[in-house]
């Protein structure tokens, strides 16, 4: 198993490429701005059931701690005065929704990951600027390096490991 | 410059913009101007630290709070920070939504306003308690003595709220953030950098699923704080429209507010990018247009605290309470009558400029309109603070306030501090989003 890396210098490039190199084995883009996807993504999933479990959370919370672990009498107002439990049930719902937004964010793409042997080649020093990059881990390196001049790539590397 | 700008000058294109914008975060020398910059604000946050510390020493009584006035500067500060921090989440999370170009820009440097007011703001409710050492007991968390924190009060959702707010924006901030912090991890110059961008970037390398994830989760918690921030400024209403005071006692006061922060965030990012576009070199990303479109916003939020005051003025006199008139009259005629029509002419008269194109871009006239009104909305907390409380219902009650010198020091000490922190962004990260101009530039060298 090799890995290949390669540039192009334009998206539609990289996007026009992508079919004919999916043939070759595992293929992974590397771009400094998002490629069109129409795959769904599971986070706002997430975030939604972050915000709902951390609402009624904390909703249950100031119920049972005005209401039956430490009742005061205001003026002879109901003790479940809902009402007032309102704004700090939104506001845990929040806190609780963005945290496991970015909780979940770094659990589906296994962050942090500090070091990735894609980061050997240099080639990937420019996908977070202006270069489309593509990495192919193939049995067979060869049909890729004609693939990707046939495709008029930019550069190509292949890494040693 | 003109108002039908582009929102990036014609020929800027991407690898420029990414040289030049991570360039300044990357630069081995600092600017000759920062290290004068940098000096005051130092020398602020230094008396801060100072003032706090004997602050903790002494007690609250170096403060110039007494009875009626037991809400000074403390309370006056945290609502006019807190109000500057909002302005940055409208920016970067509200304008998100409408999908407006321009923000792409300015909304890094409108969301670090956003953290170091948030910041600055958090720090004044524990100093004002009176034995800060116990704030934690407004967490609610089981203990021996069964005791819990009454969830119906205002000033505990106030906790909650600022909680989240701080919590959030960090969290919304740095996810903003990941993607130009794997930039400048590649372009690093240095060993050191390299290694410092990278822990800070996570891995992020622009592989399609992260794109995919981050875009979902990017533009969701988007929609998840506009409305917090509006809750967050609500709640600083309610603290005020929840006590029965003079003045206070009104459901208008949580609209008014979230008025307020509009007025003086929008304020304070034109403050922000006037200076930082030109020192920065970064007049073919921050246009005309820019210009024009907050100075349109600067004049819209203006006639909303405009109508606010004028409700204000309108219900005292038709609800006819006498203690409400009172009071009322001694805002406009009495010893603070000054700092109300200082509010007035700061807020709503000045702003008033801004209808004409021509003011709208010249940039000096923008940023004395800008600092007007920075000082009007403090101006107007102060009014709502202190002449409400030193005219109590009782005459027996009625009292003077003023600031003392460790109040004025405290509150100069967090304007230091919060230059300071912006100073240190603009050093350290790239002061304009670039994967977000990205959206919007060439793509490459024309």
């Amino acid at each position: 198993m090799k890995t290949v890396v390669a540039s192009f210098a334009s998206e539609a490039g990289l996007v026009e490429a992508l079919p004919r190199l999916r043939s070759l084995g595992m293929v992974e883009t590397y771009t400094p701005k998002a490629l069109e996807d129409d795959q769904p993504s599971i986070l706002p999933l997430a975030v939604l059931v972050g915000g709902l479990v951390g609402t009624a959370g904390g909703f249950g919370m100031q119920v049972y701690a005005n209401v039956i672990g430490y009742p005061v009498d205001v003026g002879g107002r109901p003790e479940f005065s809902w009402p007032a439990f309102v704004p700090i049930a939104f506001e845990i719902g929040v806190l609780s929704a963005v945290l496991a937004g970015f909780i979940a964010f770094l659990v589906v793409n296994r962050l942090p990951r500090l070091y990735d042997p894609v980061d050997e080649a240099s080639l990937m020093r420019g996908a977070t600027r202006d270069r489309w990059c593509v990495a192919i881990r193939t049995e067979s390196p060869d049909r890729a390096h004609t693939m990707l001049r046939d495709l008029a790539a930019d550069a190509v590397e292949e890494l040693a490991a | 410059m003109t108002p039908f700008d582009p929102v990036a000058l014609a020929g800027s294109n991407n690898p420029d913009m990414t040289d030049h914008v991570s360039g300044i975060a990357l630069r081995s020398k600092a600017f000759r101007w920062g290290w004068i910059a940098i000096v005051l604000p130092a020398a602020l946050t230094s008396v801060l630290i100072g003032s706090i510390l004997y602050l903790f020493y002494a007690g609250v009584g170096i403060w110039g709070i007494d009875w009626p006035v037991a809400w000074g500067f403390a309370i006056i500060n945290y609502v006019w920070w807190i109000a500057i921090a909002s302005g940055g989440t409208f920016i970067s999370a509200l304008f998100f939504l409408t999908r407006s170009e321009w923000r792409n820009s300015i909304n890094r440097i409108a969301e670090s306003m956003t953290l170091f007011g948030a910041a600055c703001a958090g720090i004044y409710p524990i100093l004002h308690l009176g034995r800060p050492w116990l704030f934690y007991w407004l967490f609610p968390y089981p203990n021996t003595m069964g005791l819990w924190p009454q969830f119906r009060s205002p000033l505990l959702w106030d906790f909650f709220a600022i909680l989240t707010y701080v919590i959030s924006s960090v969290v919304f901030w740095y996810l903003g953030l990941l993607p130009d912090l794997a930039t400048l991890r590649d372009r690093a110059p240095t060993r050191g950098k390299q290694v410092l961008y990278g822990v800070m970037a996570l891995g992020f390398r622009g592989t399609s699923t992260q794109w995919r994830h981050y875009h979902a989760l990017y533009g969701v918690l988007a929609a998840v704080m506009a409305p917090l921030v509006c809750s967050v400024h609500s709640i600083v209403g309610l603290d005020f429209a929840g006590a029965a005071t003079v003045g206070w006692h009104s459901t208008m006061y949580p609209p008014f507010f979230i008025f307020g922060a509009f007025l003086s965030g929008f304020a304070t990012v034109l403050l922000l990018i006037m200076p930082m576009r030109r020192l920065l070199r970064l007049e073919r990303y921050i246009t005309g247009r820019h210009l024009d479109v907050l100075g349109r916003l600067l004049l819209t939020s203006s006639l909303f605290v405009g109508y606010g005051y004028i409700m204000d003025a309108f219900n005292t006199y038709y609800g006819g309470e006498k203690a409400e008139i009172t009071m009322y009259q001694e805002r406009l005629f009495g010893y603070y009558a000054g700092i109300y029509w200082a509010t007035i002419l700061f807020n709503v008269l000045l702003p008033q400029l801004l209808w004409f194109a021509a003011v709208r871009l010249n940039q000096l006239v923008v940023a004395l309109i800008a600092i007007g009104v920075i000082i009007g909305m403090w101006c107007e907390r102060y009014t709502i603070v202190v002449v409400s409380l030193h005219r109590p219902r009782l005459p027996s009650a009625y009292g003077l306030y003023h600031g003392s010198i460790w109040d004025w020091l405290t509150l100069m000490g967090t304007v230091g501090f919060f230059v300071f922190g912006i100073l240190l962004i603009v050093r350290l990260i790239p002061v304009i989003s670039m994967f977000e101009m990205r959206e919007i530039l060439a793509p490459r060298r024309p």
